[in-house]
């Protein structure tokens, strides 16, 4: 500035030139064009939301969803409440098929190879291409995943009229436990499980809580047996296994078992329970021999804990899982028939355990079929493969040779919608419809079923064709008649079949009420006939497994939280920048390792280390995890893609290439658990691109808990003194304010930045149990697709600077991989508090964040210039600030956040789009309170308690949110906020009055309450 | 939240653009880059700055385009009498107010064909794209930023006449933006005057 000119002169220039500019600025503002319907389509409403229901393609579950869209396009999925498995509920991987239905990378059209080149194709060309091929092949083989009933018959159909053979794989389907099954009752499925009406569950390694059959459902059962309830009632959950998941994070108390040891410790409690063997019918002898003293040094477990455990076991309903996937080692099989025989002789079956109603009803042929399948494709025996819902190459270990195999044969088709690893091998592709665009169906228990109905028009970015119309097409070609012109119509003579053995007069009106409500009964599901224990036609081995290799270091490969096997979803911001709910980490793979153990080897945090086996080495840096054995490794499946699109690529190892590709003896499962690795530091360094600051509360109160024992004693333990606040306050802080937060306490006197409204004004608030919070994430998700929440990229996240509205913290007391105990870990989801007397609030030079009369600290994203003085004054640390725009179509610079065309047709119309230089957070869904009072405005209606959803109270699976006026001394949230165990965050230091209650966690061991 | 789950999904078009990111504080920031840049002008090259001035005037597309068809209000609103809801059908139960489908218009066009050259002409134009089952790419007039919701029905429910903020559509034959720029003072003053919330996030967020 020149020396001349005085500040107020300067001020006065700019402030006359500002407005000028002003001006020039709006005239080149673009042209925007307001596009009519031609014809109106009857049920939507410009500006309305049109809700559709459909089925969840993600995984076999098969949750009922309702479908979101606005002006014709999908924008959120969401549970639907009437159907039995989500029960209105989804998981993170749930919500983010948003982002594969418009993933940029999905091919444009039908594609055909021709000199290494993928060139496009007609759907015509490409048909009869098809026929041609497959005629002229002879034997030929169809692989798919979980493609849904109809489906699958109408493949069976394909492959049966022209000569092919279809072989169904899933690599997390569980075939230990269906062979078990039949081995123990004769039933070759995958038991229903009934988490809620059990009382004490063990899991011997299964991870209900994040990837094993139905984690929604199963995540529920759970909250709703672990939660305390009325009289303080309250179920208990012990983990068996090597290694503590997000579920074993969840339990009370932790068996730290030898790897591989689950039957002996399963076949020792049967034992005590069935006293020495005599009640366990045709297996008296083996479970005679497993007493608890045998075992102890096999499985590193006390005979004292085993025999403490069982007998609680045997208390009351009971339940016991698993192993599951995790654990699948060359002793899987006999592990679950251990299993099934503690559930046997302690009466679970029939009451906890349903053999004859059971769930996932999609058989998965195993790894047996795909080993003969890739014998025959090397062999030269097949003539053509074509591969449907899974991505093989990536799913199978390197080991398996599959890839080979399949790049051997002639004739290759891919059905996959977007670039994998398999595609990239195929000569055709044939992009299917993504399910939200497509027709199916899926069935979840015998009677149960649900129709899979497009909720949009297909993606216009992408000429893509369901899979069904294709193999109906192309058989028509091959002179094949399969009864059907369309799988629409064949899906319709399906459910016309259905609608009679349902007992339906109308086949019309009974398809029509399936899909308006999203859930069909059909026939009776049934339940509690009697099973009786079977001898077994297989030989059993209950001892430990041996594992291939040299040292003591116990590889696990476990299936990833947020991506499952990730074959087919890695190709997904959201769920690349979801913090692992266990290691909090984003983007990257890392490889678990206990600390001490990692000390011993001169390893830290964030090391750089090559583990190797005989089948592959990868590259990772370390994470060290209390949670975990000392002899154990982890590392997650998921990630390591290389053609899997431009969100996957690159970003960590793929966990199979350290695995054989060996088929279980007895199930033919592919084992996971079955080698020891060698692990040598390399020497460099990286930083983890983690969300977490600390494992340790450092004695703040942040997720204090109560000890069962203690509930009741809690009321009037308040202290009356608050020291450091009083200092705090006397050396002006904040307005001091004594109150608890409760319905009664507001208007809160004295708050200067902004005013409550009348007594009619609602005060919203919201109240969290974390008795009940798995630290599942789902709310996490929920939020970013509600909120139009940004992906920063993992160099941001590395930074510090994600931007997720909730934060799903996660806090170690007690986790000792050493002996059995208790385990506590803590989960808090930390959203804006919403204070009464918001310190973000005064700091705010432009008054962009302020209280409206209804309660809601707000953000006022036109106002806000950036100072950032109100995140550095939260003490909740919730505020995020978008120091670039994550919401272009272009990243600002290579591997920053951006949304390009047509992943920005997810945008939430409903709320604002933030850009760089904005701070944004939690609003507790303003706009949903805005929608329902704009409509009980123009209805005269009143909006009653629970009407009002925000999106992460609708997504939580463990009904731990509750949401509404806690002005309305009724309503759910002011009753929970009156509860003994409700405290409030750092509120007794800093005086925030936060209008977010949390309920205590409660503990069977004592705690250190968390008094201040 | 109550939901409508009809059956039958396959009648979609005419999709809008999606909501592009907001310039949120834009007329602040821009404001401030603008005025930087013309004060520095001021004080160091006043030359440069009428160069920047009528650089400025020159726009890619053209800033005030006709509307496709000559639509005058003026008959449909003003002679006819036709309610300003019969063609913007969703005003009082959504926040947008809707644009006529080409259906509608042909609803009563399908006999109206016009009584001069002119109209005839103008009603042909309509009758091709309901033949080609084309959408009317009509130019936007009214538009508020992003970061601003107004729900049309909550005004319409409050009484509030469609020519309080639209002005006398039924005088105009192209319709012209009246109290324009939509400037947020302007919507206070009338929450003001009526005595209804002036709170922030009522529209803002």
């Amino acid at each position: 500035m020149t020396d001349g000119l005085k500040r107020r002169d300067f001020l006065k220039v700019v402030g006359a030139s500002g407005a000028g500019a002003g001006v020039l600025g709006c005239s080149t503002e673009r042209v925007e064009r307001l596009l009519p319907y031609v014809v109106p389509p009857e049920e939507i409403t410009p500006g309305v939301a049109t809700w559709y229901t459909t089925v969840c393609g993600e995984c076999e579950a098969g949750c009922g969803m309702w479908v979101r869209t606005r002006e014709g396009r999908v924008v959120k999925v969401e549970g639907n409440p009437t159907h039995p498995v989500s029960q209105g509920s989804l998981c993170s991987r749930g919500h983010s098929s948003l982002q594969a239905l418009y993933n940029p990378d999905r091919f444009t059209g039908p594609m055909l190879r021709q000199g290494g080149e993928l060139q496009s194709i007609s759907w015509e060309d490409a048909e009869q291409m098809m026929a041609e091929r497959l005629g002229a092949a002879g034997d030929y083989y169809l692989f798919t995943g979980s493609p849904g009933a109809s489906m699958s018959g109408l493949m069976s159909d394909f492959a049966g009229s022209t000569g092919g053979q279809v072989v169904r794989y899933d690599p997390l389907a569980e075939a230990p436990l269906r062979e078990a099954s039949r081995i123990t009752f004769g039933r070759d499925v995958v038991p229903w499980y009934d988490l809620e009406e059990a009382d004490f569950l063990v899991s011997f390694g299964a991870d209900f809580l994040e990837s094993w059959l139905s984690p929604v459902r199963d995540g529920r059962g759970f909250a709703r047996m672990s939660g305390v309830g009325e009289g303080g009632a309250k179920g208990r959950f012990a983990f068996v296994g090597s290694r503590l998941s997000l579920t074993g994070q969840n339990a009370d108390e932790w068996l730290p078992i030898q790897p591989g040891s689950e039957a002996l410790v399963a076949l020792a409690m049967a034992n005590v329970l069935s006293g020495g063997g005599g009640s366990a019918g045709p297996y008296r002898d083996i479970v005679a021999a497993y007493t608890p003293e045998n075992v102890a040094s096999v499985t590193g477990v006390e005979a004292e804990s085993i025999r403490e455990l069982a007998e609680r076991f045997g208390e009351g309903p009971s339940l016991a899982l698993g192993p599951g996937v995790a654990g699948l080692h060359r002793g899987a099989t006999a592990a679950n028939v251990a299993v099934a025989i503690l559930n046997w002789v302690s009466g679970n079956v029939g009451t906890t355990v349903h053999y004859d109603a059971p769930q996932l009803e999609a058989p998965s042929s195993g790894f047996g079929p795909m080993e003969q399948a890739i014998t025959a494709m090397s062999g030269g025996q097949v003539g053509a493969a074509l591969v449907h819902g899974s991505n093989l190459v990536y799913a199978l270990p390197a080991s398996s040779g599959f890839r080979e195999a399949f790049s051997s044969v002639d004739f290759k088709v891919s059905f996959a919608s977007a670039m994998d690893e398999t595609a990239a091998v195929a000569d055709l592709i044939l992009p299917d419809r993504h399910f939200l665009e497509a027709w199916g169906d899926a069935t979840s228990r015998p009677g149960q079923w649900a129709v899979r109905q497009p909720a949009m028009r297909p993606v216009p970015h992408f000429d893509s064709k369901q899979t069904g119309d294709v193999l109906l097409s192309v058989a028509t070609q091959m002179g094949q008649d399969l009864g059907s012109a369309t799988f629409y119509d064949y899906l319709r003579t399906r459910w016309a079949d259905l609608a009679t053995t349902a007992g339906a007069a109308d086949a019309d009106a009974f398809w029509h009420e399936s899909l308006r409500t999203g859930v069909a009964q059909v026939g009776v599901t049934p339940s509690g006939s009697a099973e009786s224990l079977r001898q077994p036609d297989r030989g059993l081995v209950f001892d430990p497994p041996a594992f291939d290799g040299a040292g003591d270091l116990h590889l696990m490969v476990y299936p990833s939280s947020r991506y499952g096997d990730g074959a087919l979803n890695a190709n997904r911001p959201w769920l690349q920048e979801l913090p692992d709910p266990v290691s909090k980490i984003t983007w990257h793979s890392w490889v678990e390792i206990h600390p001490d153990r990692a000390e011993a080897m001169g390893i830290r945090n964030g090391d750089v280390v090559v583990l190797s086996t005989e089948h592959g080495s990868v590259e990772a840096p370390v994470w060290t995890y209390p949670g975990i054995r000392e002899d154990v490794i982890a590392l997650a499946m998921g990630s390591g893609h290389t053609d899997a699109g431009r969100f996957a690529d690159g970003n960590g190892v793929n966990a199979l290439d350290l695995l054989p590709s060996e088929a279980e003896a007895l199930s033919g499962g592919l084992v996971h658990f079955v080698t020891k690795v060698d692990v040598q530091a390399t020497g460099e360094r990286r930083a983890l691109a983690s969300i977490a600051g600390s494992d340790s509360q450092s004695n703040r109160p942040i997720t204090p808990a109560v000890a069962l024992a203690g509930l009741g004693a809690e009321i009037g333990a308040e202290e009356d003194e608050h020291g450091p606040l009083q200092e705090l306050q006397g050396g002006g802080g904040f307005v001091p304010v004594e109150t608890e937060g409760l319905a009664t306490d507001f208007p809160l006197p004295g708050s200067q930045y902004g005013e409550y409204g009348e007594e009619d004004t609602p005060r919203w608030a919201m109240a969290i149990d974390l008795d009940k919070c798995t630290g599942c994430s789902a709310c996490v998700t929920a939020c970013q697709a509600e909120n139009n929440v940004p992906w920063v990229g993992e160099s941001q996240v590395t930074m510090g600077r994600d931007m997720g509205w909730i934060r799903l913290e996660r806090y170690y007391e007690t986790v000792d991989a050493s002996h059995a105990g208790p385990v506590d870990v803590r989960f808090l989801p930390m959203i804006c508090q919403h204070c009464g007397n918001a310190p973000c609030e005064p700091v705010c030079p432009v008054f962009a964040t302020y209280h409206t009369p209804d309660g809601i600290n707000t953000q006022v994203y036109n106002r806000c210039v950036g100072t950032r003085y109100c995140a550095n004054n939260c003490p909740y640390k919730v505020r995020v600030y978008n120091w670039y725009t994550y919401t272009g179509e272009e990243p600002v610079y290579e591997g920053l956040g951006h949304i390009p065309e047509p992943l920005n047709w997810q945008l939430n119309p409903d709320v604002t789009v933030r850009e760089n230089g904005i701070m944004e957070k939690c609003s507790f869904c303003i706009h949903r309170i805005r929608e329902h009072q704009d409509r009980a405005a123009v209805e005269g209606s009143t909006i009653t308690d629970g009407q009002i959803i925000p999106a992460c109270q609708q997504s939580c699976p463990a009904e731990a949110i509750v949401f509404g006026n806690i002005r309305d001394s009724g309503s759910a949230v002011a009753l929970a906020s009156h509860d003994e165990r409700a405290y409030r965050v750092l509120d007794e230091l800093v005086n925030t009055q936060p209008a977010v209650s949390y309920l205590k966690k409660v503990t069977f061991h004592e705690v250190d309450s968390g008094e201040h | 939240m109550e939901a409508q789950i009809p059956f039958s999904p396959f009648h979609t078009s005419g999709i809008l653009h999606p909501p592009t990111p907001i310039r949120a504080a834009k007329y602040m920031t821009k404001r401030w880059i603008g005025a930087c840049v013309v004060a520095l002008a001021i004080l160091t090259f006043p030359a440069f700055l009428q160069a920047q001035e009528s650089g400025a005037a020159v726009v890619a597309e053209d800033p005030d385009p006709d509307q496709p068809i000559a639509f005058p209000h003026t008959i449909h609103a003003g002679v006819d009498q036709i309610d300003c809801q019969y063609c913007h059908f969703s005003a009082e139960r959504s926040v947008d107010a809707g644009i006529p489908p080409v259906a509608t218009c042909m609803g009563c066009h399908q006999m109206i064909r016009g009584t001069d050259e002119g109209q005839q002409a103008e009603i042909q134009k309509l009758v091709d794209y309901s033949e080609n089952q084309e959408p009317i790419p009509w130019v936007r007039i009214y538009k508020v930023p992003d970061h601003v919701h107004f729900p049309h029905m909550r005004h319409i429910a409050a009484q509030v006449d469609c020519a309080t903020c639209h002005g006398d559509v039924q005088e105009m034959t192209v319709i012209e933006e009246v109290n324009q720029p939509l400037s947020m003072g302007w919507c206070v003053s009338c929450h003001v005057e009526r005595s209804v919330s002036r709170d922030c996030a009522v529209c803002h967020y």
